[in-house]
C-alpha cells in the first residue's frame, strides 16, 4: 500500500479526494457502470466528472508546464530506496519518478494497472514453482549515456536486502518474511538479466504490481560507494553494501544539495533535477535527453508550484497561473468555470477504499459478540445511503464503494459480485434483518435482542437477552467525514440502532483507537471513521484485513479471508485476489463507503500524446513527458 | 536597571525551563512516540521499535527530556523527521520572511492607527470619528481569512492590479522589493491591526484628554497642537508601549492565516504542518522560541515604558 500523505495529514477522505473535471457541463454521478467511452474525440469515465480531451502531436514546441500541489506535501526524499518515513505519493510518484521510473509502472491513466511501456524492464518471467524470477531489462540507457545492466539491478537488490536488514523501517514496501527477507541467491547470467531465487514460492502478479513495482534502479558505477570520493565498492559483500546504504542515506537527508549533489543526476528516467529549494518545495526538472522511454517530442520543461493552501491552490487555477494543479474539494462546485477560465477538467477517485473500522475487541455492552454476527454487519451496510452521500456531501461526484477496491478506476481484478451494491441502502431491509435475527427493533428507540441464542432467529452467541443495539463511533473530523456519519447514524436510528458520535483526528485515531497500538483503549472504541486508504494495483488486502495484520486496526478476523489473502500472495493464480475483493463484499469486515472524484485541472493550451497523462494525475502518479504546449 | 534586568533574566529563564518541561511532557502524554504516524498505519511492530529506538522514543521521557535540552543548550535544535532537515536549517529559512511579513504589517498599523486614535479622540463623535470607527469595526469583526479572499478576489482577480501570492522568493530582500506582491498579505495584516490599534488609542486618548493636566494646559493658554503633542500623545501611547510589546511575538508566529492564503512560507505555516505531522522536534522548538519572544516582548515594553514615562521605575 502507498501510503497517501495528504490523506494522512488531513485525515482521509476529504483532502485526498478532490476531483475534476470539465468538459463542459458533463457532470456525472457516481453510479454509471458502463465503460470506458470516447465522445467526439473525448475520453470519460464511469463515476468520473470532465473528459480528457484527444490525444495530440507536438508541433514543435517547447516550453516549461508548472504543477501546483501543496507545500505541506513538498519532496523530502530523493533516494529511490524510499524509508517508511518518507513514504508519500509525493515523495515518489510525483517526484523520484520522474528520475528514476519504478521496475513496473502504474497506473495505465484510470486503468489501475502495470503500463508497460513505461516500465524499464520486461515483464518478470517466473519458474521452479515461483520462486525463481527473471527480469530482464530493455536496454533504456542511464543519462551518462551508459546502458542500464543487470549489474545495477543486482546492486538495487543488495542495497534494498542490507537497508531492510539494518531496519524494516528502511524500505517502505518491506514486508516482513518476504522479499528481500526470502533471496536465497541472485545472478545475472547476462548484462540485461536478473535472475532471483527465492526459498518460497510467490504469487506472481502480487510480486510484479506491489513488491517490484516500488523498486527504481540504481547506478551501480556512480553509487556504490561510501563517500564523495571513496572507491567503488563490492556491493556484494553485505557489509559493504550497508555501508554504501549509510552513506547515499545522509546524502538524501541534505535536501538543500537535491539539486547540486552529483549523485542524483544518474537518472534514467524523463527528467533531470535542475532545482529545488528546501523552503518552498518549489522544484524544476529538465527533460533527460537519454530518456528512453516514450515521451512527447519535444519535451517540456517540469516545474512544482507549491501552495500552501487549497484556497492558494484555486486562486492560482482562476487566475491562471499554473497550468495543472488538483482542484480542491470544497471546491468543487466551482469546477463549472473552469472551463470559461481557460481549463480542462477530469476527476475520479483514486483507486483505494474509504470505510469505517469495526473494533472486533470491544467488550463493552458485548459489541465484541454482535459485531461478529455477519447479519448485524449487513444490517449496517443496508443503513449505509452512499448514492445520496455522494450527491450531498460530494456534489454527485464520486462512485461508491463496496469492497477493499472501488469499481472505479477500473482493475482487471474487480469481482462480479459486486459490480452493483450488495447490500442496498435500506432501513427496512435493514429492520428486516434484524428482526430475523431476535432483536426487538425500536424505530428511533434502542433495539434490544430478544430471543437470545445461536439457532435460527436468534441474536447469536455471546449475546445476552436484553443486549442493545448501541455504540460509539469516533471519526475524523476533517469533511465530509463528519457528514457522512451523521448520516449513518441517523440511518442507524430509524433502525433502532444508537450510534453516539465522537470527533477526533486522524493521527490520534490511528494511535489511540487501534487495538494493535493501544490495546488498553479496546473497550473505548466500536466503530470509527478516520479516512480510507489508497491501494497498488494488484489490491490484496494483506497487512489490512489478515488475522493480525500491521494494519489491522479493529482484530478482524476470519479464516476465510485469511486463506484468500494467503492465496492472493503466494498462489500461482494470476487473478487470486479477486476472490478476496468477492469475498470482503460480502463479508462486510468493515463498512464500505463512497469515494469522492480526485479532480485535476489543466489548462486548454497544455496537451498530451496520451490522454493517460491526464488520467494519472487522478491517481497521483505524473507523467509530464507526454504534456506539450499548443500555444 | 542592571539588577532588574539580571532578575528578569533569572526569571525568564526559570519560565523557560517550567515552559519546556511542560510542553515536552504534554506532547509525550498525548503521543508517547508518532512512530506509527510517521511510518503509516500498515507499519509493521518491528518497524515501529526500530524507528523509536533510532530516534529515542525509546527511553524514559526524563532520559529523553534531558537530552533534548543537553542539545539545546548546544545549539542544537534537533532533526525534523517530517521535512527531514534540522530544525535550525527550516526556522532559518522562515524566520527572517515571518519577521518582515510581520514587522512591516505592524509598523504601517502603528503609523496608521496612532494618528487615527488621536484623530478620532479629538474629534470624538463627529462624522469622521464615526466613519473611522465604523470601518474599524467592519475590520475588526472580520475574520483574516475572509479579508484576505476578498482582497485577492478584488485587487488580484477581478481587477488584477496586485498578484494573487505573495512572493515566492526565499531571498528576504528580493522579497522586500516585491511590493506587488507583498501588497496585498501586508494591506490583509495591516487593516485588521489598524482596526485594533486604533480603537485602543481613541480610547487611551479620551482617557487622557479628561486628565486635569490637559485642563491645566489648556487653561494656561497652550496651543492645542502643543497640548496634543507635548502632554496627550505621550501620556496615551503608554497602553499602546504594552499593547505592541505583547504583538512581538507575532513575529516569530507569523501570521498562519495569511500564510496560508497568500501562498507565503512562514513559521507560522511550519508549525501548523508540525502539528498534523506530529513533528516534535519543529513543536517543541517553535513553542520555546514563542516563550522567549512573548518574554522579550514584555521585557522590551517595560523598558519603554520608563523611557516614555519618566515617572515609572523599574525595580
Amino acid at each position: 500500500m502507498m501510503k497517501l500523505r495528504s490523506r494522512k495529514t488531513i485525515g482521509g477522505l476529504a483532502l485526498a479526494v478532490a476531483s475534476l473535471t470539465a468538459l463542459a457541463a458533463c457532470s456525472s454521478s457516481g453510479s454509471g457502470s458502463a465503460s470506458p467511452t470516447s465522445t467526439a474525440g473525448a475520453v470519460t469515465q464511469p463515476g468520473s466528472i470532465g473528459a480528457i480531451p484527444a490525444a495530440g502531436t507536438p508541433s514543435g514546441k517547447a516550453g516549461s508546464i508548472t504543477y501546483g500541489y501543496q507545500s505541506s506535501n513538498a519532496p523530502n526524499w530523493i533516494f529511490p530506496i524510499t524509508t517508511a518515513a518518507a513514504n508519500s505519493v509525493y515523495n515518489s510518484f510525483v517526484f523520484d519518478w520522474q528520475m528514476w521510473r519504478p521496475l513496473y509502472y502504474y497506473p495505465q491513466g484510470t486503468t489501475i494497472t502495470v503500463d508497460q511501456q513505461l516500465s524499464p524492464v520486461a515483464p518478470p518471467v517466473w519458474s521452479n514453482g515461483d520462486k525463481t524470477m527473471s527480469i530482464t531489462l530493455k536496454g533504456w540507457k542511464w543519462s551518462n549515456g551508459q546502458t542500464i545492466s543487470s549489474k545495477d539491478l543486482l546492486f538495487t537488490m543488495d542495497e534494498i536486502a542490507a537497508a531492510v536488514k539494518a531496519s524494516p523501517a528502511n524500505w517502505a514496501s518491506y514486508v516482513p518474511g518476504f522479499f528481500p527477507s526470502t533471496i536465497t541467491s541472485m545472478s545475472t547470467p547476462n548484462a540485461k538479466t536478473l535472475v532471483v531465487n527465492m526459498k518460497s514460492a510467490v504469487n506472481p502478479t502480487w510480486m510484479e504490481q506491489d513488491i517490484l513495482s516500488a523498486i527504481m534502479i540504481m547506478p551501480a558505477a556512480e553509487w556504490a560507494k561510501d563517500s564523495a570520493s571513496g572507491p567503488t565498492l563490492d556491493f556484494t559483500n553485505p557489509a559493504n553494501a550497508l555501508k554504501i546504504f549509510n552513506y547515499l542515506t545522509a546524502q538524501a537527508k541534505s535536501v538543500n544539495t537535491y539539486a547540486t549533489n552529483p549523485l542524483w543526476q544518474t537518472v534514467y528516467g524523463p527528467y533531470k533535477l535542475t532545482s529545488f529549494n528546501a523552503t518552498t518545495g518549489a522544484f524544476s526538472f529538465a527533460p533527460n535527453p537519454a530518456y528512453s522511454g516514450p515521451h512527447a517530442n519535444p519535451m517540456s520543461k517540469f516545474v512544482g508550484v507549491p501552495f500552501t493552501s487549497n484556497a492558494a491552490q484555486f486562486n492560482a487555477i482562476k487566475s491562471g497561473s499554473v497550468d495543472v494543479a488538483a482542484v480542491p474539494p470544497e471546491d468543487n462546485p466551482q469546477i463549472p468555470t473552469l472551463k470559461g477560465a481557460g481549463y480542462n477538467y477530469f476527476g475520479i477517485p483514486a483507486f483505494g477504499d474509504y470505510f469505517v473500522s469495526y473494533n472486533f475487541m470491544n467488550k463493552t455492552g458485548n459489541f465484541d459478540k454482535i459485531v461478529a454476527q455477519l447479519y448485524f454487519r449487513q444490517a449496517m451496510q443496508h443503513l449505509e445511503d452512499q448514492e445520496g452521500q455522494i450527491k450531498a456531501y460530494f456534489n454527485g461526484d464520486g462512485v461508491p464503494g463496496y469492497t477493499t477496491v472501488a469499481q472505479y478506476p477500473p482493475t482487471p481484478f474487480y469481482p462480479s459480485n459486486a459490480k452493483t451494491n450488495p447490500y442496498a441502502f435500506s432501513v427496512s431491509t435493514a429492520v428486516s434483518v434484524l428482526k430475523a435475527h431476535g432483536w426487538n427493533v425500536v424505530p428511533n428507540g434502542t433495539d434490544t435482542c430478544a430471543h437470545a441464542g445461536t439457532g435460527p432467529g436468534e441474536c447469536g452467541a455471546g449475546i445476552p437477552a436484553g443486549t442493545k443495539l448501541a455504540f460509539n463511533l469516533i471519526y475524523n473530523t476533517t469533511p465530509p467525514i463528519p457528514q457522512e456519519v451523521t448520516n449513518l447514524a441517523s440511518n442507524a436510528k430509524q433502525a433502532g440502532i444508537q450510534i453516539t458520535l465522537s470527533g477526533s483526528n486522524f493521527n490520534y485515531m490511528i494511535q489511540n483507537y487501534n487495538d494493535a497500538a493501544s490495546p488498553a483503549n479496546a473497550n473505548k472504541w466500536a466503530a470509527e471513521d478516520f479516512g480510507g486508504e489508497g491501494f497498488t494495483p494488484y489490491p490484496t488486502a494483506f497487512g489490512f484485513l489478515n488475522t493480525n495484520g500491521s494494519g489491522q486496526i479493529g482484530n478482524y478476523s476470519n479464516p476465510t479471508a485469511d486463506s484468500l489473502i494467503n492465496s492472493s500472495i503466494t498462489s500461482p493464480n494470476p487473478q487470486a485476489v479477486t476472490n478476496e475483493l468477492a469475498f470482503f463484499a460480502t463479508n462486510l469486515p468493515v463498512l464500505w463507503q463512497p469515494l469522492r472524484d480526485h479532480t485535476y485541472a489543466w489548462k486548454t493550451n497544455v496537451s498530451s500524446t496520451q490522454p493517460e497523462a491526464f488520467e494519472n494525475l487522478t491517481q497521483y502518479t505524473v507523467t509530464p513527458e507526454f504534456w506539450y504546449l499548443t500555444k | 536597571m542592571t539588577a532588574y534586568l539580571l532578575r528578569r533574566l533569572g526569571t525568564s529563564i526559570i519560565v523557560l525551563i517550567g515552559i519546556s518541561i511542560f510542553i515536552f511532557l504534554l506532547l509525550h502524554a498525548i503521543f508517547p512516540s508518532p512512530a506509527r504516524v510517521v511510518l503509516g498505519l500498515r507499519t509493521n511492530n518491528a518497524a515501529i521499535a526500530a524507528w523509536n529506538k533510532q530516534n529515542g522514543f525509546d527511553d524514559p521521557v526524563i532520559v529523553q527530556y534531558l537530552r533534548y535540552m543537553n542539545n539545546l543548550l548546544h545549539g542544537n535544535f534537533g532533526y525534523s523527521y517530517a521535512e527531514n532537515q534540522t530544525v535550525a536549517s527550516l526556522f532559518a529559512e522562515r524566520l527572517a520572511r515571518s519577521i518582515y511579513l510581520s514587522g512591516i504589517s505592524l509598523l504601517i498599523a502603528i503609523l496608521i492607527a496612532l494618528p487615527l486614535g488621536i484623530f478620532q479622540a479629538v474629534k470624538r463623535n463627529t462624522l469622521g470619528d464615526n466613519i473611522a470607527t465604523s470601518i474599524a469595526f467592519i475590520l475588526y469583526s472580520m475574520p483574516v481569512f475572509f479579508l484576505g479572499l476578498i482582497l485577492i478576489q478584488v485587487f488580484a482577480l477581478s481587477f488584477p492590479i496586485f498578484n494573487f501570492e505573495a512572493s515566492q522568493s526565499t531571498n528576504v530582500f528580493v522579497v522586500i522589493g516585491d511590493w506587488h506582491s507583498m501588497f496585498l498579505p501586508v494591506l490583509t495584516l495591516v487593516l485588521l491591526t489598524v482596526a485594533n490599534f486604533s480603537r485602543y488609542m481613541r480610547s487611551s486618548s479620551i482617557d487622557v484628554l479628561a486628565q486635569d493636566y490637559i485642563k491645566v494646559a489648556r487653561a494656561k493658554g497652550l496651543p492645542e497642537r502643543l497640548v496634543l503633542s507635548r502632554h496627550m500623545v505621550r501620556n496615551a501611547s503608554l497602553p499602546m508601549i504594552t499593547l505592541i510589546g505583547l504583538f512581538l511575538p507575532a513575529l516569530l508566529a507569523g501570521n498562519l492565516i495569511v500564510e496560508t492564503l497568500f501562498n507565503y512560507q512562514g513559521l507560522g505555516l511550519l508549525f501548523y504542518n508540525s502539528l498534523g505531522k506530529e513533528d516534535y522536534p519543529v513543536m517543541l522548538a517553535y513553542t520555546l522560541l514563542g516563550a522567549v519572544f512573548v518574554l522579550l516582548g514584555n521585557l522590551v515594553a517595560d523598558i519603554a515604558l520608563t523611557v516614555a514615562d519618566p515617572r515609572i521605575r523599574l525595580a
